[in-house]
Order: C-alpha cells, then structure tokens, then sequence
C-alpha cells in the first residue's frame, strides 16, 4: 500500500483543513513536512509524536514559555534550502544566493542549536552545523551575509587588487579591465565548486538539519495549537475507543460565531457493529465526521478535541457520507453508496484493522429493500468484528448489533417554545444506549416546529393513523 | 551640489524619465556620485517590468548604474549575478519576480550594476521599509511611468524628473509636455477619510458618496463606462478608478451635466494616461482629478540631446521651464561635468 499523505487527506475531510490551517507554522519547511506527514499504523511512532508534543506543552506551562516564542522567532528566518540540498548531492556548484541560503540557514540552526542548549532542553536534536559556518564564514564574522571572500584565495585577492588599481587610473584600459574581470569570474567559479565540494561532505548533517528543524517547527505548532483548542492527547488501545465530551472544532467555532455553545459528546466502540439512531437534525452526521476527524488526527500525529480519549490505531479509515458529489462517476447516489459498501465489506471480510464510518446507509431507495441491506451490512460487520459505526433511520434493526440513541428533543416541552431558530439549543445530543429495535419518531413534530406547512403535517398524520 | 542636499531630507526618492534618453540613468548617476560621499547610507533598487512574456524580458535592457562601494543594492538574481562589482549578499526575497528572486546585496568595489526591482507597490514598500534594517538612510528608485507596471514611483517620499529633447524638439512642446507631468504632480490628495477607505481596492471603478459610502460600479475598466451611464451618478459624484484614466473617460464624463460635481479620484498620478488637451480641456469645464497619494517634486533635470542627434538650447530650456514651473531645473549633462 503507498503512503497516505496528509496533504491528500486534507481535501476530503473539511474540518481536517479547519484545524490544519490554524496551525502557526513559521517556516516553508514546516509547511512542506506537515502536507508530507504520513498516516502512522504503529503505535510507537505516534506516541513519540505525541509524546514531542506534550513536551513542548510541558514548556509552554512553565517558567521556560518563553523558550517557544524565541525558536519560533528563528524558525520564522529558516529558509527553504531544499532545492539546494539536492543540487548539492548531485554534485552541482551551487551559486553566491544559494550559498549565502546555506550560511543563513546554518545560522539559524545553530542559534536554534544554542537556545536549545542554553536551557537545557531538547525537544528535537538539531545537529551542530559549526562546521558548515566555519566553510562560509571564514572571517568569523557570524553575520548572515556572503560573497567570495578575497580570503578564500590569495590570487582572488591579488586580481580584484589589479582591477581597482586599473579603475582609478585617469586613462583606465578597458581590455586591460576586461581580462581582469574574466581572471576573476574564473577564481571565483573553482572557489565555488570547492565550497560546493566542502558542504557535500557534511550534507548527512545539513539533511538532519533541514528536517529536523521543520519537524521542530511542526511539533510547536501542533503543541499550540492543542492548547488553543484544548485538544488531548489520547491514549492508545488495541481495540477499543472511548471519548469522553467529544467535540468538533470547526462546528464549535461557527457556532460560537452565533453566540452558541456545542454540546460534547460521550462515545465508546469496540471492534464491532454500533448503529447510531436519532431523530433529524439530532447531529449524527457530525458524531461520524467527529470520529473520522480524531482518528486522522491521532495517526497524523495530533491531540485530539476531547475531554478524555482512548483511541485503537487502525490501517484505514473508510467513510460514506452522503453529502459527497458522485455525479461526476456518472453514478447515481445509490450507485456510488453501494460501490463504496462493497469496498467496505470486503476489507471487514478480509478482517483488516479499518474504521468504518457510515451516514444513513441505503437512504436513497426504499425503505423496504433499504433495512434489509442495512440489516445485511451490518451483519456481516458483526460477524467480522469489523469495527464500525452506522447511522440510520430505519426501524427494525439486527437484534444483535449495538445501538445508541442521541436522547434528542424532550418530549415535555410544550408547543409553541421551539422554532426553527432556537430548535438547536433544545436537543440533547448525548448518546444512549438503546435495547429497543425502534427508531424514534419525532419527523413530523419537528417538521412542524421548522414551521412546515400544515397540509403536510395532517396529511402525513391521517397517512398514518389509516 | 545642487538639489542634493534636498534629497538628504527624505527617506526614499524616485527618479522618473518623461521619456527613454530624457537623461534619466545620468541624473541617477549624478544623484548617486553626489550622494556617495555624503556619509549617509544609500540603497538603490528599481520599479520592475512585470515580464508576463518572454519578449518584455528580452525588452527589460535596463542601463547599469554606478554602484559605489558601500551602496547597497537591491536586483533580481539574474542581473545580480551578471554584475562587475564584487558585493555581498545580505538577503534573498522569498518572493520571485520574472527575473528571479530579488536580491538585497552591499558593494564591495565601486563598479556597474544592472538594477531591476520588484514588480508591485507592495514589494516596492516592502523593500524601501525593509532597507532600514541594513542602516539605510536614502532608498533611491529608478522610476518609470509605465502603463504596464503596476508598480508605482509615487511610493516614495519624493520624485526627480527627467525630461529633454528626447521628448520633443521643439522648446514650446517640450515645455508644454513636462508642465503637464507638473501639473499632475501636483494634484492635490484627496481627505484622509476617503483615503482610509480607497487605499486598499485595488480593483475596479467605484462610485463615492457624501458620506463616503462606496458602492462598486462593476466595470473592470473605463473603457467599459458608457455602460453604467445611467447609474453613473446615482451612487455619488465621486469616481475612485483603481486603474488608468484614459482620454475616452474624461471625454465621456465633461460631456456630462453633472461635470461641475464630478470628481475623479486616481491612485496616483502615474495613473493618468490621458492626453493633455483632454486632461485640461476636463478640468475648463469643472471636472476634479484628486490623488490618493501625492508625491513631492524635488527637482526636475533636462538633457537637451535628442537621441537622432538634436541639440536645443540648454539655456534656453532651462529658462523656460523654471519660468514656467517656478521650480529649479538642471541640466543633467552639465552638472554631471
């Protein structure tokens, strides 16, 4: 199987980008190492992710916070140096403005060296590059500037010596000033292809550099952003989840923008079926998007939004929400869903360690027809101990399977209260367990508080008193 | 020394040509010889040509300019690294230009160096406030009045102009031409109220009323006006242009009834590219034309010889223009003697 990178999860999964995008990366090597991150399956890389990231937390709330703001400060002067990197490796002189990239670079790196070191501690090894400046700083003068030293070659010296001496002449000679320029074009270019020579061997080092400054970079951005967000580090399990207030930044932010509080959520799995039931508008959807969006996160290295979470690492996620275009397959929606199940279904009979997630699975064709595949998907998940979680509407489902309920509206409250702008706040969204087959049945109750016409509203309820 | 101590007072000049041999490369020579042993830092860079095509960047020949040792200079890789002089690299932009990226670079040795420079107004204030913290006191920009740049000479505190035989051969014209240059340095700024809200819209005609309130008109350019004529003035009598002004939208507008109350608010005068006899011929008949930002001439130069060969009069350009201009004027081929 190829890598997953993050930089093609992030287009599918929107609130993977919301929280991606508030990240306070300083540098572009930062930016390339996030969109190159992979997708973990072994636990023991995740937890050093998130174990680096806890470390800076663990700064962040001391006396030594400030240590943060200073490396991001140098991290934000680290040039992209990678392009020359490679030309270097593949023996090829690099130019003044690369060089005088490498010295800057080696510079910074070795101030982050140094602030590291003056306190003592070391979030990510960053190799001492002293060698590397001592090759482009041979006046010692520890400025990030750069030019072909006359120091660098005694001849050098001498021919840029002539050429001054030539231009001061009141009858100064032109040919005479052009040979000279040529005579130093040519010591200046084997100076360059011996600095080029010089850095290629320590390029092991300068590559260490490039990337663990950017992981550097990274790992503060992830550690500032779980504290902005109050995200957690999860624990990792082998086959069981457990979210305790569980939320979903993206949903929480826009509704905090309209002075609303999102209401967390309380949720545990295990390797097998779980149907989610509820009524419209009960946030279901946003349970499934919720779940795939802390498990990007964990295996992508991140704290996750929850109060407390217990996470099992899977090989793959795999969704099916409907609010995906298929059109341009050329599929109908039916079409595309069914695809999609079929894939799933295989890779539970296959017994792979995947996170299936699905949102009112079969909803586009009869209800009839659309509970039996439901009740045969899940079956088969079942039986698999494939762990996955389906959302539905349908009545009548597997008696074995698991099932929670979002509590939903309270039946007690009166009539008239609840309307279509205030109807969010007076749904509970926490999850039940449910022993009951049935779904709920609260369509049409809300459907006349969103304030549908009337018409329908009795004809649906003479359709089912008949 | 003249002029020179002027420029002395302000933290960025441009110098513009009227026209390609006005003189310019000399005065910017001049002004630079002048500067050198001033003890002050001096930073040069330029207004680049936004090389869209291949055949712009073939047309970029930007004439080298004397770099003095210790000048700092800002240029694209690509003319730094045909430079004579011997320079050291202090910084590298991190955005590229058709030429490269720009490079910021201190002289070693005085000598030649082809100046290029980025191709906006934010690059261009960007770099001039940038320059600061490599000790520069005077940025200096070879200027250019270009329909195709975005970037504008105005950025900078104050502006040189170079005008000459290149122009025309004939003193009356010549006079007439660069009067009108004057003419429209000299327009005045519009109040700081709409400034505020005009300074950052960069695209589009917009209609402003007494309250300032703005209302798009939805037409990319003026050429597009006869279009929104019917609604032209009900948003305001006030036209912020984003981009050019042409001959055929102030012909439109002083045909206009409402023409006493109209007034047309440009970025700079830079964007003015209207004939003269338009441009005055709007103004007689009430028009407005007020600036967003206004520059301040320092001097202006002439070369009285024509590229084909024409020589006027030196004297005698001179005097006309300074009695016309009420403002020195320099013969850029004596000065620099």
């Amino acid at each position: 199987m190829s890598k997953m990178l993050l930089r093609n999860i992030i287009p599918l999964i929107n609130s993977l980008r919301f929280m991606v995008e508030r990240l306070t990366l300083q540098s572009s090597l930062g930016k390339r190492f996030l969109l190159d991150s992979t997708f973990m399956i072994d636990s023991k890389s995740i937890n050093n992710e998130l174990n680096l990231i806890d470390s800076v937390l663990d700064i962040l709330n001391s006396n030594n916070k400030g240590l943060i703001n200073k490396l991001q400060i140098k991290l934000m002067q680290i040039r992209d140096i990678n392009g020359s990197v490679n030309r270097i490796s593949r023996n090829m002189v690099m130019d003044d403005v690369e060089l005088f990239e490498i010295k800057s670079f080696a510079l910074i790196s070795k101030e982050i060296y140094d602030l590291q070191k003056q306190s003592e501690i070391e979030i990510i090894n960053i190799p001492d590059l002293s060698t590397i400046i001592s090759i482009l700083d041979p006046n010692k003068s520890n400025i990030p500037s750069f030019y072909i030293y006359d120091i660098y070659s005694a001849d050098l010296a001498e021919v840029r010596n002539q050429i001054k001496i030539e231009k001061a002449k009141e009858n100064a000679d032109q040919h005479t000033l052009n040979n000279l320029h040529l005579k130093s074009e040519a010591i200046e270019s084997s100076v360059r292809e011996d600095l080029s020579k010089q850095i290629k061997e320590h390029i092991t080092e300068l590559l260490l550099a490039v990337n663990n400054i950017a992981h550097l970079d990274l790992i503060i951005a992830k550690a500032i952003l779980a504290k902005e967000m109050s995200l957690t580090k999860p624990i990792l399990s082998d086959n069981n989840w457990e979210y305790i207030e569980m939320f979903n930044p993206q949903i929480q932010d826009s509704l905090s923008k309209q002075k609303r509080q999102f209401q967390p959520v309380d949720i545990n799995l295990n390797n097998s079926i779980c149907f989610i039931t509820g009524a419209n508008m009960a946030g279901k959807t946003v349970i499934l998007k919720t779940l795939a969006l802390c498990q990007y996160l964990v295996q992508f290295g991140f704290f996750v939004p929850s109060q407390k979470a217990k996470i099992a690492i899977v090989n793959k996620i795999m969704i099916s929400i409907g609010d995906e275009q298929s059109e341009e397959q050329g599929l109908s929606s039916f079409a595309s869903e069914m695809l999609k199940i079929n894939d799933m279904v295989a890779a539970s009979q296959n017994k792979e360690r995947v996170l299936i997630l699905i949102d009112e699975l079969a909803r586009t064709t009869n209800p009839v027809e659309g509970r039996a595949i439901v009740n045969a998907v899940a079956n088969i998940f079942l039986n698999n101990k494939t762990t996955s979680v389906i959302t539905t509407h349908y009545s009548g489902l597997s008696k074995q399977c698991r099932k929670l309920r979002v509590k939903g509206l309270d039946k007690e409250i009166q009539p008239g209260i609840i309307n279509k702008n205030n109807i969010n706040d007076y749904i509970d969204y926490r999850l039940v367990e449910d022993e009951a087959g049935d779904v709920p049945h609260e369509a049409l109750r809300i459907a006349q508080m969103l304030g549908i016409n009337q018409n329908i509203i009795d004809g649906a309820k003479s359709e089912l008193n008949k | 020394m003249p002029f020179v101590k002027d420029i002395e007072n302000y933290k960025s000049l441009s110098i513009i040509g009227l026209e390609k041999n006005t003189g310019k490369t000399e005065c910017l020579n001049y002004v630079l010889s002048r500067l050198s042993d001033s003890g002050k830092t001096i930073a040069l860079t330029s207004i680049g040509i936004d090389g869209e095509n291949k055949d712009q960047v073939k047309q970029t020949h930007k004439p080298e300019i004397d770099v003095y040792q210790g000048m700092i200079f800002v240029t694209s890789e690509l003319h730094y690294k045909s430079r004579k002089l011997v320079s050291e690299i202090l910084d590298v932009s991190k955005q590229s230009t058709s030429l490269g990226r720009l490079v910021t670079a201190k002289a070693i040795t005085t000598d030649k160096v082809m100046i290029s420079g980025p191709a906006n107004n934010a690059g261009l204030i960007d770099i001039i406030s940038n320059m600061s913290n490599f000790g520069v006191d005077i940025t200096i920009v070879d200027g250019a009045l270009s329909r195709k740049s975005l970037a504008s000479p105005t950025v900078t505190e104050a502006i040189i102009l170079a005008t000459g035989a290149a122009l025309s051969s004939n003193i009356t014209q010549l006079v007439f031409k660069t009067k009108y240059v004057y003419d429209l340095i000299a327009l005045s700024e519009t109040e700081n109220q709409t400034k505020e809200i005009l300074f950052n819209i960069r695209d589009g005609i917009w209609a402003i009323d007494n309250n300032n309130n703005i209302t798009d008109l939805n037409i990319s350019s003026v050429m597009m006006i006869e279009r929104v004529k019917d609604r032209l003035f009900e948003a305001g009598n006030r036209i912020y242009v984003s981009g050019a002004i042409t001959d055929n939208f102030l012909n439109f507008l002083k045909n206009q009834k409402q023409i006493k109350e109209t007034e047309i608010i440009v970025r700079d005068f830079t964007r003015i590219f209207a004939q003269p006899e338009v441009f005055y011929s709007y103004i007689k008949r009430g028009g407005k034309i007020k600036v967003l930002q206004k520059t301040k001439l320092v001097a202006i130069t002439i070369n009285p010889v024509s590229p084909d060969g024409y020589i006027l009069n030196s004297e005698e350009l001179k005097k006309a223009l300074e009695e016309k201009l009420g403002l020195p004027v320099y013969d850029v081929k004596k000065i620099t003697n």
